[in-house]
């Protein structure tokens, strides 16, 4: 009997180990690795990159204030983009990378993209957090430095115009989005991805803005993402948002936009909690004010108001993010994907300024297939 | 100065002629628009063909800020990384560039033989291309571009333009982008030689540029880095690296930085420099040979301005009378003479613009010509068209102007020195010109002056360019102290034709003349005498030149077949033969021996020349070296003792200024090599001068073992012709010529590269006799008088037109004789001083007495013939009608 019962768990054992592996494929049909449950990561190898998967990034956002003996400190936003994208044959990567620079007050948000392949001029190292693109980087400075002690060094600029040097440590641990490892972008088994993330990061460093040099301290957000497909069939873009609150608290949405207007259900919306533990909650997102690119035509809402349930006190709140600029598009002149990534002041219901936030939007000039 | 009569003056008295003589007046435009013309072709020809030497990256990428390259051969491309990594963050792009030549494949039944167009290959690294600011202004990608050739899409807006249409164009091998120029019928693909090999390419697109971007020169192609590395087997090298800063601030202040990281970091591995010096160096290359043409082209403006002076002063004498009249009414002098320069002025300036428009139209000529020569001799150049700017444009009209006012300052003041008609004797010319035109002594004196100068050593320019200053000031003595004794001729000949006057009336009538030649006279046989001394003595340069080549080549090429790379046209291109290719050809059962040459193109203390290497033992035993200074150490012709031993060229000893014995340090992919010059070999075949040595080290040196040439003995009873036959069917992509082939095609080259010459000195010729025939026009208006008696007397027309005919024919025989001595001593200096000194090259002495001959008979008949029609034409000239 016991050998019976032992015999029919593993039939169970089998079937379930089937239907899971039917569910969730090892492979996409081109032959990328698909993001498994139940991952386990190890650092600071995971902060590498996974070649082995179609698309990885390393997206770095954030909010800087230049330390200067006026009383109004300075404001700035930037972005640092590393993406990593095979090729369909999985011979070599191709490697693309934005940089942006918001200063919030001028107005003036300086921009570049970059695409190589990999090689003496582009590459992203499997064992620890080391990406270059020319004379941009984004790297662990001591790979065997301990959970919580990271120094991240990003070097960037544009053009020649404005320069960053920044150095990031975490103030509070890594946040995996998603159900037992895996985030889901979509109905399709292969539609997910693994996501890490430091949802505060201590940023500190120089920032060159022409002839002038600005000692800069803020706070930064940090995401990696692995994936082979990002985007299910039906899915046109998606909108994101990063906020960091000023209680320590953090939120992330992202919201997967279907052709015809729909929202998928695999949209999500997450809270970090001061410990760093993320929560998941149902949200609504509304759109306040749209701005048209002048460079692409695309339309983007770059005013939106978000309606979620705050899990401390289980209390509605509606949150609206106003963007420091409208004027914050990548036109994909290098890479061919145009999207609007901007740094946005969070007001709460009552007109609190209560954070700040970085938005993503894509897929408004074109399709996005990914 | 009284204005109202000045204009007056010019209306009634300048004008007035001019209207009267439209055909005189339009014969010295036309003249002076020729000499402006040949001056102008020849100058915008030369800067087409220096414009034309471009650093190709700029059409794609501007200017690049620093080229880095190494001083011999190719580097490797993990001093990429390297440079990046001293960099560090400082935002500057690194372009590795991949730079080879094909040549267009040869289609079935063409025959073999150079000149079929060169191509420029240009590897860049297609994808980065697009991150560079200057790209943001082109209007579409280079991939998928199959569906719309021709017509503009904005990259951004196309879906198709991202990661995947690179992939796909990258996946389906080595594609070109070809010019916009070949739009709209773009060729699907291209057959190209590379090396030894024939390749078909797929053209994928057009070359996107911007708008206000440089043109695309059509025989430039572009290739994605990685496969032209493929092609041209240079996978993981690189030729060159390019580096452009980042468009902002402080771009001085970083360039600075720049350059010192990457001199300091290179050391002796690469040499740092920019596009302006490349373009610079291949200026200073060029700057002997342009100097060289420009001297000549002025000839034939010298000529004419000899001509002008002639007519004006001409005129001068014939309206005497009327500004006599002039001046007795009170006219000033300086109002007679303005009114002269005015009007030669205006020939200048009229002459000038015509000369202009004239000089483009031959410069489309000359700039193929002048293309050829700077391809055969220096670099590839593109050239195809010259351009004239504004500022060329007004270069001719001050050109012409100035000439027309040297030659009409002698004549004003004849003009306003003509007493007033009071004192006015009737029927006696004023002689032409000065009193010094007749001094025997001062003509003597300028040819004693040229031998001085003739011994001074050549002006240096800068990157080891030298300019024979003086020696051509040595030919200008000549010229002008030939052409005052050689007026001298004139009686002479006519004392020695007296014979002649007892049979033949009209012979005495123009003898008559000669024995006292006015001063028209002796000008027009210093002009006539000038450009035969200069064609005369060219044609001498040339046939000692050839005569030179023809034994060098004859003792230096005695193999029975020669072998390169069909993709070699030119000295500029560098293809090579594959090792193992090589060696099948050297391996074929019907060779009896094989010598193996590589050229590599180096870059010795800045300066371009050349590194070869041969089978020393067997280029000694196999065929006999043109030395100019032998090498008596024996350790030469032994491998294993002439490591550091080479030989050099005269041209090379001449640049450099390097005998034998000196020390050399050479670079080389394996570092530098400190070289003894054992011997020096004459080489025409190369005015960058060349360093040789001996095969087996400069293999190992470069690490590889390719063959830039192969010549082939044939064992007995073997025919050439056949063993071509069979060896073009194996290896589609050689050249291969037979010994009189090659003999034919480097004598070919070497008479194309002087076809400018020559038709610079006919032009030259072709004035001097139009000079004649005005000269005879202008001295038979003067005898108007003369010619009604001779009419009355009983002369018939033919008679009076023969009598012309011999003036005219002892003009042209004086200016014959004086021009043939001048050209033997012409002849000299250009072979032992001016082309020693600017090219380096040791020339024998040849007459060319066929060629001399022929000139000298179509000189003194047409000048014969010429003048025959002018006495036609005089003796029906009425006593008393004006002009």
């Amino acid at each position: 009997m016991r050998r019976h019962r032992s015999i029919l768990c593993w039939v169970v054992l089998v079937a379930v180990g089937g239907f899971t592996r039917a569910q969730i494929p090892l492979t996409t049909a081109e032959g990328f690795a698909v993001p498994q449950p139940g991952k386990v990561f190890s650092f600071p190898r995971d902060h590498g990159s996974h070649p082995e998967f179609k698309l990885e990034w390393w997206y770095v956002t954030g909010h800087l204030y230049a330390e200067s003996e006026s009383k109004a400190a300075r404001r700035f936003g930037f972005q640092a983009t590393f993406f990593r994208q095979a090729a369909p044959d999985k011979s070599t990567q191709l490697h693309l990378a934005h940089m942006a620079i918001l200063d919030v007050r001028t107005g003036k948000f300086f921009h570049q993209e970059r695409l190589n392949r990999a090689g003496w001029d582009a590459a992203a190292a499997t064992e620890t957090l080391d990406v270059r693109q020319g004379n941009w980087s984004l790297r662990l400075s001591d790979p065997a430095a301990p959970a919580g002690t990271e120094r991240i060094e990003l070097r960037g600029g544009i053009q020649a115009e404005a320069a960053l040097a920044l150095t990031l440590s975490p103030a509070k641990p890594l946040v995996v989005f998603g159900e037992n490892s895996v985030s889901r972008k979509g109905s399709a088994p292969t539609a997910a991805s693994y996501y890490l993330t430091f949802s505060r990061l201590r940023a500190e460093g120089e920032l060159t803005l022409g002839a002038e040099k600005l000692a800069v301290r803020g706070e930064a957000w940090m995401d990696h993402e692995i994936s082979s497909s990002q985007l299910d069939t039906n899915q046109v873009g998606w909108d994101w948002v990063s906020i960091q609150f000023t209680d320590g608290r953090e939120l992330m949405v992202y919201q997967l936009r279907t052709r015809g207007g729909g929202t998928d259900p695999a949209s999500t919306l997450t809270w970090v909690d001061a410990a760093g533990q993320p929560v998941k909650q149902k949200f609504s997102w509304e759109v306040l004010d749209t701005w048209k690119s002048p460079a692409t035509g695309a339309v983007y809402p770059v005013r939106v108001a978000i309606a979620t349930t705050d899990p401390a006190s289980g209390a509605a709140v509606r949150y609206t993010l106003e963007p420091l600029a409208r004027e914050q598009e990548l036109a994909g002149s290098v890479g061919g994907i145009a999207y609007w990534e901007g740094a946005c002041r969070v007001r709460d219901a009552a007109g609190r300024e209560v954070g700040s936030a970085y938005m993503e939007l894509t897929g408004y000039a074109a399709e996005l297939k990914l | 100065m009284n204005v109202p009569v000045l204009s007056l003056l010019l209306r009634r008295f300048s004008l007035r002629h001019a209207r009267l003589a439209p055909r005189a007046t339009a014969l010295l435009v036309g003249i002076l628009a020729l000499g402006v013309a040949v001056f102008v072709s020849i100058r915008l020809a030369n800067r087409a063909a220096v414009s034309s030497f471009t650093h190709f990256t700029d059409t794609l990428t501007g200017q690049s800020d620093f080229i880095v390259q190494a001083p011999a051969g190719t580097l490797p491309e993990s001093v990429l990384s390297e440079m990046r990594t001293a960099l560090g963050a400082r935002p500057v792009h690194i372009i590795p560039v991949v730079e080879a030549t094909a040549a267009r494949a040869q289609a079935p039944g063409e025959a073999a033989g150079f000149g079929r167009t060169s191509y420029t290959l240009l590897g860049v690294d297609l994808l980065s291309l697009a991150n560079l600011a200057s790209q943001s202004k082109v209007e579409r990608s280079y991939f998928n571009q199959n569906q719309d050739l021709g017509a503009g899409s904005r990259a951004a807006q196309n879906p198709d333009a991202g990661p995947d249409a690179f992939w796909r164009a990258f996946n389906a091998g080595p594609q070109v982008w070809v010019s916009a120029a070949f739009a709209p019928s773009v060729p699907k693909s291209l057959d190209l030689v590379l090396d030894e090999r024939v390749r078909t390419l797929t053209v994928a697109g057009v070359i996107p540029t911007a708008r206000e971007a440089p043109r695309v020169p059509p025989t430039l192609l572009i290739l994605d880095l990685p496969h032209l590395q493929t092609l041209t087997g240079k996978i993981g090298r690189v030729d060159r690296v390019e580096f452009l800063l980042e468009p902002g601030p402080r771009a001085d202040e970083r360039r600075d930085e720049l350059k010192a990281i990457l001199e300091t970091l290179g050391g002796e591995r690469w040499l740092v420099t920019t596009p302006g010096a490349q373009r610079e160096s291949a200026e200073t290359m060029t700057r002997a040979f342009r100097l060289n043409l420009t001297i000549l082209s002025l000839i034939a403006l010298l000529v004419g301005l000899y001509l002008i002076f002639q007519a004006l002063d001409g005129a001068v004498v014939r309206r005497r009378t009327e500004i006599a009249i002039l001046r007795s009414l009170g006219v000033e002098e300086r109002a007679i003479q303005i009114a002269w320069l005015t009007e030669a002025a205006v020939l200048g300036i009229v002459g000038g613009a015509l000369g202009v428009g004239l000089g483009w139209a031959g410069a489309q000529v000359a700039v193929r010509a002048v293309g050829q020569t700077v391809n055969a001799l220096y670099y590839s150049s593109t050239v195809d068209a010259a351009s004239l700017d504004l500022s060329e444009f007004a270069l001719g009209l001050v050109v012409g102007l100035v000439a027309s006012l040297i030659a009409g300052w002698w004549p004003a003041r004849l003009a306003a020195r003509t007493p007033p008609a009071q004192v006015l004797p009737r029927g006696v010319a004023p002689a032409a010109g000065g009193r010094w035109q007749r001094s025997f002594a001062l003509g003597a004196g300028c040819v004693a002056l040229g031998v001085a100068l003739a011994q001074l050593p050549p002006l240096r320019l800068d990157g080891a360019g030298r300019f024979p200053l003086a020696g051509y000031a040595a030919a200008f003595c000549w010229i002008f102290g030939g052409g005052l004794m050689c007026g001298w001729l004139l009686p002479l000949l006519a004392r020695a034709a007296r014979g002649l006057g007892h049979t033949w009336a009209p012979a005495r009538v123009a003898l008559s003349h000669l024995r006292r030649p006015s001063g028209r006279h002796r000008l027009s046989v210093a002009a006539l005498h000038c450009a035969v001394g200069m064609a005369a003595g060219m044609a001498i340069l040339v046939a000692s030149f050839e005569l030179t080549v023809r034994g060098w080549i004859v003792r230096s090429l005695q193999a029975d077949l020669y072998i390169a790379s069909a993709g070699a046209q030119s000295a500029s291109t560098d293809n090579f033969v594959s090792a193992a290719a090589a060696d099948r050809l050297a391996a074929h059962p019907a060779v009896v021996a094989a010598a193996k040459l590589t050229a590599l193109r180096i870059s010795l203390d800045g300066i371009p020349t050349m590194l070869t290497g041969t089978d020393l033992a067997l280029m000694r035993a196999r065929s006999e070296m043109p030395w100019v200074k032998p090498p008596d150490d024996p350790a030469l012709w032994e491998v294993t003792r002439n490591a550091g031993l080479a030989l050099v060229s005269e041209a090379f000893s001449e640049r450099f200024r390097k005998k034998a014995g000196d020390v050399l340090r050479v670079p080389t992919p394996a570092g530098v090599k400190v070289l003894t010059i054992a011997g020096i070999y004459a080489d025409y075949g190369n005015e960058r001068g060349s360093i040789m040595v001996d095969r087996a080290h400069l293999t190992k040196w470069l690490g590889d073992d390719r063959v830039t040439n192969v010549s082939l003995w044939l064992k007995p009873g073997f025919e050439a012709d056949a063993l071509r036959e069979e060896l073009r069917r194996e290896f589609p992509g050689l050249a291969i010529f037979t010994n009189a082939k090659l003999r034919g095609e480097v004598l070919r080259i070497f008479r194309q590269t002087f076809a400018i010459t020559y038709a610079l000195e006919v032009i030259a010729v072709l004035v001097a006799v139009i000079g004649l025939a005005l000269t005879l026009t202008s001295v038979l208006l003067d005898r108007r008088e003369e010619l009604t008696t001779l009419r009355a007397l009983g002369f018939t027309r033919r008679e009076l037109a023969g009598a012309a005919a011999l003036e005219g024919g002892v003009v042209a025989g004086a200016a014959v004789a004086g021009g043939l001595t001048l050209s033997v001593a012409l002849g000299w200096l250009l072979i032992y001083v001016i082309n020693k000194q600017s090219f380096g090259w040791t020339l024998g002495f040849a007459l060319p007495w066929g060629q001399l001959a022929a000139l000298a008979a179509a000189v003194i008949g047409t000048g014969i013939a010429v003048s025959y029609f002018v006495g036609r034409w005089g003796a029906d000239l009425p006593a008393d009608r004006e002009e």
